[in-house]
């Protein structure tokens, strides 16, 4: 038996051996799916990873933060009071944003290292005694992450210059767990560098309960003990990221399996006569599965196995960019260094397993189990064609209805890109039918004499079996390529629109010690001051989440302005009027509306320290990228009600746009006690913000071009079994006549109409991606809303790389063709 | 003779290289240098001489419980300077603490290690207003300027130590009248002790009292390079004498020995190397973590021809092992004499078997 099935596997095998292209294709399909699926993967495990981890420093995790209420920095005395007391758990930190010579903001932090509670065993392996020195003693070390060196060109030892001319202690580029994109020092150091001597507050680390409340009663006033929850708010404000990134990672994983079930078919059509040689010399048909079984098995393990490697690769390169924008949008820190875990792999195997069973065993079995083969091959393909294409217009039909049934009850991501799902396959199975009927409608439309388009015709129905999955990935990868695409064009159409509304003053200040009276003080400031904007602000918890309540000057330009996406009055303007006039109203975010489900007029609750308070939300304004509830209401009220609330800078507006009256708004700023780098210039403002967001859609723009990369190949897969298949018949073409230009017309030609079918269906089918995820998906998943913005201009740029792909598949098969045909010819010589 | 090379290792919770190495030495210049002939000065040499390398302030004890058990403490604080650099108030001192402390019960033994900063209020040794040694709530507080009488309050894990110091004893100056020689390059220590020192309080509330001994070094120089650890004790005996004994053991060729005997009237004899025969007798496997054992020498013969003593020293129990940065085994230990006669007890430090 054992003999057998050894035997038996060989001449399974062979077929590999044979069509080397097409195994490459297998291998390259299943790499590729596992690859994409897996560094997201990777990278989202990696993030929830680091979340667990918020706010540890050199490895200690933060469990509570002492911090002031008054938002004046901790003084050393308190902090070793407390460190005398017995709260060794207590150690400093100081946070600061400074900016370089090209105003890129960048992020410090430092603390003291002998204070920390793990008693120096910190930092990694191959930290040495002469690192752990330099840092702690004058001229101090900035250690800084590998990614962020290389973003600023920082080698070891060189010093950062800095926007005001200071310059950071000599570099040590070192990736520390946690660091993520934070600059980390010495507090001497940063000491000296920021000419402070506070820290931004205390972490206490791991503390048993019964301290909490000792802890408690010998904090002063002045200082609060705030409980780390960020871990358990970054996961939950960063969930439906990465729900978006599996989706888009999944789609990668299905394209790659079309590529597979090519390859697969070309397979199964290739080794008809060899079954049929096994069965008729007697092997059974549980032998013959055993060895597809086994067959399965293998390709899984090899599909699985270098698709990991291609996705740790993949995730090498993704990583450092979502951790910016994981750093810019929620404020996370994530490691770039990728922690490898094993179940990603047992994963990966445990779906190629399951794509290639699906692909490759059930229709092998299905085959097994009919006794014999059919006397007529080509009747009977293009009998299983029609049937196959009916299965699939039937299935696309039941996919279809379930989205239909589903679309009214989305309320979440995973609800959402299951809508996705069904229409994006519902719409890849039609395919098949519909270019069965483009045939059709073309020979109805085409006269008897014309010989050549019939042939044309008559030859698209024999590659339509062949083209059908490449086709099927096609669509999917423009269809994504086209939604999203308009889901960033009208994202950044009306971020950009938002940001020059929200930020229309001309400079921004926040500094901790600012003398707001004398920099505001009418008589000094008329020279160069046109308007003002003091805001105060604290961070509160309502329904669960971090929620940011904010005080603000009704009667700034910028409130008068403010960007509302619902009002409760006739107009906005006089919604804005109610708001300055009319007590306990104020205006919230849109992600109040949407994630809260708080409607217009409706009244919610605040806890005030003055007891609960009830406000009528009469607007809900525009605020994107912020994953928090947000709460604008007079200065004023916020004043009255909540005794810890913080200064939030101001916003000031200038006289002139000229560099004088700059100039005298900066020489007022520094008298008001606030020095260079505190405050930042509008344009700055701006193009900080755009950074942000471009960077957020890097990895979307990755994961578009992989997969339209991924759907080329198999285009190019399929192009290639055909010519494998097909390669007698052309060379009986030849030996009647037809010339290899010809020749290359016939095959070209129903590519080009197929293709340009997918096209014509991947436009409305992009835009309807689009229009789901902009007025659903991200709605349900982020809370906010935008207009749709659709522009033909990309699906015509998209359609001219289709026909370079096509034009270049077509050359290199033709290649291929010119290659071969010598041998084919040669062959068709001997049977005649 | 303690815990010398701790420093060395301070900083470096990985491994240290030969490079690392390199760089600590050269550190040294600049530094005050040890030489014979210092007069002590007392209070005033009770605190901090930052112009010196590294220093400590060395306690340890050996307590009775009511039902006569053996117990033991120890508390030390450490200082090194980081850069020879005055040392500067604030965030910019280059002064670095380390402190160590443990006990021995008839349970087991727990020890816990400290590390903070200087010239923030963290951690250091003051004389004004009066002398105060401490590093966050780890505390040794005198009432006077000198050393005595005080209180030493600290807490490791579950476990309050609160204990009275008094002594009366005049000081014991170790050496040639301080100046203790380490190696015959040169290497040496200041070093004086107060052996005699009574001690009585509470752990956990529970009742203990028993006798302690402070051991005062400061220096500039490391060991000498072909020296690898060293094997250290100081025993109380029940007739009243003391003995503080040391050897450094060299990799190659003789090691160096020196002690002092102490007599119950507080007359000190400085004991040469050819004074001393120190032998291990007894060498046992005990655990240094989870997973690591090591052999060290817990049961030691010494003969002191000149004053015709024979002692025989053994631990209390095994597991006495400091796990800290620098690993070392530090603990109570009983002292025979020849005839197997319980004559005394009191502390030993073994150094350099295992590498950090």
């Amino acid at each position: 038996m054992q003999a057998n099935l050894v035997w038996v596997l060989k001449a399974v095998f062979s077929h590999y051996w044979r069509h080397g292209w097409q195994t490459l294709f297998l291998l390259v399909g299943l790499i590729a799916g596992v690859g994409l699926w897996s560094g997201v993967q990777i990278i989202n495990q990696q993030a929830r990873l680091s979340y667990e981890q918020a706010d540890s420093l050199l490895g200690v995790q933060a469990s509570y933060w002492i911090r002031s209420r008054t938002d004046k920095a901790i003084e050393v005395a308190d902090y070793i009071s407390l460190r005398r007391a017995g709260f060794r758990q207590i150690f400093p930190v100081v946070e600061a944003q400074v900016s370089t010579e090209q105003g890129q903001p960048i992020s410090i932090i430092a603390t003291d290292l002998f204070a920390l509670p793990n008693n120096l065993q910190v930092g990694d392996e191959d930290d040495t005694a002469a690192d752990w020195l330099s840092f702690v003693q004058p001229p101090y070390r900035a250690w800084v992450p590998g990614e962020l060196a290389n973003e600023l060109k920082l080698e070891t030892g060189d010093q950062l210059l800095l926007r005001d001319g200071r310059r950071l202690p000599p570099a040590l580029i070192k990736n520390h767990s946690q660091q993520g994109r934070q600059i980390l020092m010495d507090i001497a150091a940063s000491f000296e560098l920021l000419n402070r001597e506070t820290f931004s507050y205390l972490v206490v680390g791991n503390i048993e309960a019964g301290q909490i409340s000792q802890l408690e009663t010998l904090l002063p006033d002045r200082m609060e003990l705030v409980e780390n929850q960020q871990h358990l708010d970054l996961r939950e404000l960063t969930e439906s990221l990465h729900t978006h990134l599996s989706a888009m990672s999944l789609l990668s994983f299905a394209v790659g399996l079309f590529i597979v079930f090519n390859a697969v078919r070309f397979s199964l059509w290739y080794r008809r006569a060899t079954f049929l040689s096994l069965r008729l010399m007697g092997v059974s048909a549980s032998l013959l599965l055993s060895a597809v079984l086994i067959e399965t098995l293998l390709w899984s393990l090899i599909g699985a196995g270098a698709g990991i490697v291609v996705g740790l690769q993949i995730g090498k390169v993704l990583l450092p960019g979502l951790g910016a924008s994981l750093h810019s949008l929620y404020d996370a820190t994530v490691d770039t260094q990728l922690i490898w875990q094993f179940d990603t792999l047992f994963k990966a195997w445990g779906i190629t397993l399951l794509g290639l069973f699906w692909a490759l065993t059930w229709p092998l079995y299905q085959q097994l189990r009919r006794n014999s083969l059919p006397a007529n091959l080509i009747s009977r393909v293009s009998l299983d064609e029609r049937r196959s294409r009916h299965y699939l217009a039937l299935s696309s039909s039941a996919l279809i209805i379930l989205s239909v049934i589903l679309y009214p009850r989305i309320d979440n991501a995973i609800s959402g890109f299951l809508l996705l799902g069904l229409i994006l396959f519902g719409a890849a199975w039609l395919l098949p039918t519909l270019l069965a009927f483009t045939l059709r409608l073309l020979s109805g439309l085409t006269s008897k004499s014309q010989l050549v388009t019939r042939w044309l015709i008559g030859d698209g129905w024999t590659q339509l079996p062949a083209l059908r999955t490449a086709m099927m990935a096609l669509l999917l990868a423009m269809t994504a390529n086209l939604g999203v695409g308009t889901l960033v064009d009208s994202f950044r159409s009306a971020f950009v629109g938002w940001l020059e509304v929200r930020q229309s003053a001309d400079i921004y200040l926040r500094a901790s010690q600012i003398d707001y009276e004398r920099l505001l003080d009418p008589q000094k400031s008329s020279v160069w001051l046109a308007d003002s904007h003091r805001r105060i602000g604290l961070t509160s918890r309502w329904q669960g989440r971090p929620a940011l309540i904010r005080g603000v000057d009704t009667l700034a330009p910028d409130s008068l302005q403010l960007p509302l996406a619902q009002w409760s009055e006739e107009t906005a303007e006089s919604t804005l009027k109610v708001w300055q006039t009319e007590k306990n109203t104020l205006l919230a975010n849109e992600q109040v509306h949407y994630l809260a489900g708080i409607r217009l007029n409706q009244t919610i609750q605040l806890k005030t320290d003055q007891g609960p308070v009830d406000y009528r939300v009469i607007g809900f304004f525009y605020d994107y990228g912020n994953p928090n509830y947000q709460f604008y209401l007079p200065y004023d009220e916020v004043v009255s009600y909540w005794k810890q609330y913080h200064p939030r800078g101001v916003a000031l507006w200038l006289n002139n746009n000229d560099t004088i009256t700059l100039q005298l708004a900066q020489q007022a700023m520094r008298d008001a006690g606030a020095e260079t780098g505190d405050w930042i210039l509008q344009n700055q403002v701006r193009k900080l913000s755009l950074n942000i967001f471009e960077r957020t859609f890097t990895i979307t723009a990755a994961m578009n071009a992989l997969t339209m990369i991924v759907a080329a190949i198999a285009l190019l897969a399929s192009l290639l079994a055909i010519l494998q298949e097909r390669l007698p018949q052309f060379a009986q073409w030849r030996a009647l006549g037809v010339r290899s230009q010809e020749q290359m017309l016939i095959i070209a030609c129903p590519i080009l109409i197929f293709v340009f079918v997918a096209w014509l269906l991947a436009i409305p089918l992009g835009a309807l991606l689009s229009w789901i995820l902009i007025h659903k998906l991200n709605i349900v998943s982020f809370g906010w809303s935008m207009p749709m913005r659709w522009d033909i201009l990309p699906a015509i740029q998209l359609g001219g790389v289709i026909l370079l792909v096509v034009a270049a598949t077509l050359m290199l098969a033709n290649w291929q063709l010119r290659r071969r045909m010598p041998n084919a010819l040669a062959q068709l010589g001997e049977l005649a | 003779m303690r815990v010398l090379f701790i420093f060395f290792y301070l900083l470096s919770p990985a491994a240290i290289s030969a490079d690392n190495f390199e760089i600590l030495r050269n550190d040294v210049e600049g530094f005050a240098k040890v030489a014979p002939g210092k007069h002590f000065d007392f209070p005033a040499d009770h605190g901090p001489h930052s112009d010196y390398r590294i220093e400590w302030w060395y306690l340890t004890a050996n307590l009775k419980d009511q039902q006569g058990r053996h117990w033991g403490i120890q508390w030390t604080l450490f200082r090194n300077a980081l850069s020879a650099e005055p040392a500067k108030q604030g965030w910019s001192n280059n002064q670095l603490w380390m402190a160590h402390a443990a006990i021995t019960t008839p349970r087991g033994h727990q020890f816990e290690e400290r590390f903070a900063r200087g010239g923030i209020g963290q951690a250091g040794v003051n004389l004004e207003p009066q002398f105060e040694a401490w590093i966050d709530d780890w505390i040794w507080q005198s009432e006077t300027k000198s050393l005595f009488p005080a209180q030493l309050k600290f807490r490791i894990a579950d476990r309050e130590i609160d204990m009275q110091l008094s002594s009366e004893a005049s000081w014991v100056l170790h050496g040639d009248a301080g100046y203790s020689q380490k190696s015959e390059q040169g290497q040496a220590s200041y070093y004086y002790s107060q052996p005699e020192i009574q001690i009585a309080g509470t752990i956990n509330g529970q009742p203990l009292s028993g006798r302690a001994w402070l051991d005062r070094e400061w220096s500039s120089q490391p060991l000498a390079e072909n020296q690898l650890g060293w094997d250290w004790f100081s025993l109380h005996l029940n007739d009243g004498n003391k003995l503080m004994l040391y050897r450094l053991r060299h990799k190659q060729g003789k090691h160096w020995l020196s002690g002092s005997w102490v007599d119950a009237d507080g007359n000190t004899r400085h004991l040469h190397s050819e004074a001393i025969q120190l032998s291990e007798k007894d060498f046992r496997q005990i655990k240094t973590s989870d997973n690591d054992e090591i052999i060290l020498p817990l049961g030691w013969q010494i003969n002191l021809p000149e004053l015709n003593r024979q002692l025989i020293v053994k631990p209390l129990y095994d597991q006495q092992w400091m796990a800290t940065s620098f690993p070392y085994w530090e603990g109570v230990v009983l002292v025979d004499d020849e005839n197997g006669v319980r004559v005394g007890e009191g502390y030993m430090e073994l150094t350099g078997y295992q590498s950090p």
